[in-house]
């Protein structure tokens, strides 16, 4: 693995494997463990199909346990980040802790900005009691700017209107809106703790429509029941770091809305 | 009057020592509940969701939906005329055999000569189950059971 360039923020290492250019307009997904893992399962499929590039990785001593991820025996971070053409990806399974959180928040702000990412897209999962017996899943959003209110236009989404949302992406979108960055929450309605690639096929439907770009669920729908026992001890650990964040406040109403 | 007012006060102790009692009885029974999740979680951490013998553990649920407790499994690839749910007091006996054999390799990108045919799993109950109130759906490969209090 040759390294292009590592710098150090924190407790944080950011290694690029290559230097990095994007097309406009230029969107980031974020995609971390939570909910149903709709949004890893998202990801994953979208690497896959947009062929998308390994070009950076981030790491932590402090906030990761000492974990080395292989990769068609490549080494990689934990944090793993691809691109092409007007897409970059960040990726990881790995959950981590809310201190870790807010300052990997911080430097994706200043690493988005130097990328000169326009849009940043957070697909993730809504739990619902009910998810056994949905047939049609409904997805919701959140804008954290009028710009980035535009890209859900013309696409079939709900605005999430009063509740509470609590886990990862609460926190990066809270830091995103501090940050006036342009970040769409996508929330697919799904099981909290089984991996929904039903969920995630609907998220990819989505995000397909909002950036313009055909990407096809049907291989992803075909091999969901395999995804699904891959992906359970992904879910396992997820379901820890969830409970810590306190996941299940997602369920409570709010007194004033 | 005298007698009357000490038994004013001990009626008094008597109702302060029966909510300290009730209180720490709660703060117990709490603890108690935290530190045996906690336990499972740790015996979970070292317990893989597999073994060589070919059985996988699947992922479940339990939920307290108020008037009954709802558990989920999640079994995809399993051939669900095959999965077969017993009960004895507390615990849940599921099994159920896949639709065809996985091996180790497809699911975890590893090498590996182990192939996976079964889904095993024994699951602890909050409440002794009586069989009549129990209902068992099925649908996409994950089973609901509902247990009614």
């Amino acid at each position: 693995m040759e390294i292009y360039r590592e710098e150090w923020i924190g407790d944080f290492v950011l290694i690029e494997y290559k230097p990095i250019q994007l097309q406009r307009p230029s969107y980031a997904i974020i995609s971390l463990p939570d909910t149903g893992l709709v949004s890893v399962i998202s990801a994953t499929h979208i690497l896959k199909s947009l062929k998308l590039e390994e070009v950076a990785g981030i790491d932590s001593y402090t906030y990761f346990p000492p974990v080395a991820v292989i990769s068609n025996k490549i080494l990689r971070s934990p944090i793993r980040i691809f691109t092409g053409n007007n897409l970059l990806v960040i990726y990881t399974e790995f959950m981590l802790p809310t201190p870790g959180l807010i300052q990997l928040a911080k430097i994706l702000i200043d690493y988005l900005e130097r990328k000169g990412v326009e849009y940043i897209l957070l697909p993730s999962g809504l739990p619902v009691q009910n998810r056994f017996e949905l047939e049609q899943l409904r997805t919701y959003y959140l804008a954290t700017s009028p710009k980035a209110l535009e890209l859900v236009k013309n696409v079939e989404v709900i605005p999430f209107e009063n509740g509470l949302l609590a886990g990862p992406y609460a926190l990066l979108l809270k830091e995103f809106s501090r940050a006036k960055l342009n970040a769409l929450l996508l929330l697919t309605e799904s099981f909290l703790e089984f991996p929904d690639p039903e969920a995630a096929a609907r998220s990819i439907d989505m995000i397909s429509r909002i950036m313009g770009v055909a990407i096809d669920v049907k291989e992803l729908i075909e091999q969901a029941e395999l995804i699904r026992i891959r992906a359970r001890d992904v879910m396992k650990n997820t379901l820890r770091g969830l409970a810590q964040m306190r996941k299940d406040m997602e369920y409570t109403v709010p007194l004033h809305t | 009057m005298i007698d009357e007012e000490f038994e004013r006060i001990f009626k008094r102790i008597r109702e302060v020592e029966k909510r300290i009692r009730e209180y720490m009885e709660d703060e117990i029974r709490k603890t108690m509940r935290s530190i045996r999740e906690e336990l499972a979680f740790a015996e979970g951490l070292f317990r893989p969701m597999w073994n060589h013998e070919g059985h996988l553990r699947p992922l479940f649920s339990i939920n307290d939906r108020g008037s009954y407790y709802e558990i989920l499994i999640d079994l995809p690839k399993a051939d669900e005329k095959t999965i077969d749910v017993r009960f004895q007091g507390n615990l849940m006996f599921l099994r159920a055999k896949l639709k065809e054999e996985i091996a180790f390799s497809d699911i975890s990108g590893k090498g590996g000569e182990t192939k996976f045919y079964e889904y095993r799993e024994v699951i602890e109950l909050p409440i002794v189950v009586d069989p009549n109130k129990v209902r068992i759906d099925i649908r996409k490969g994950i089973i609901r059971v509902l247990i009614y209090k």
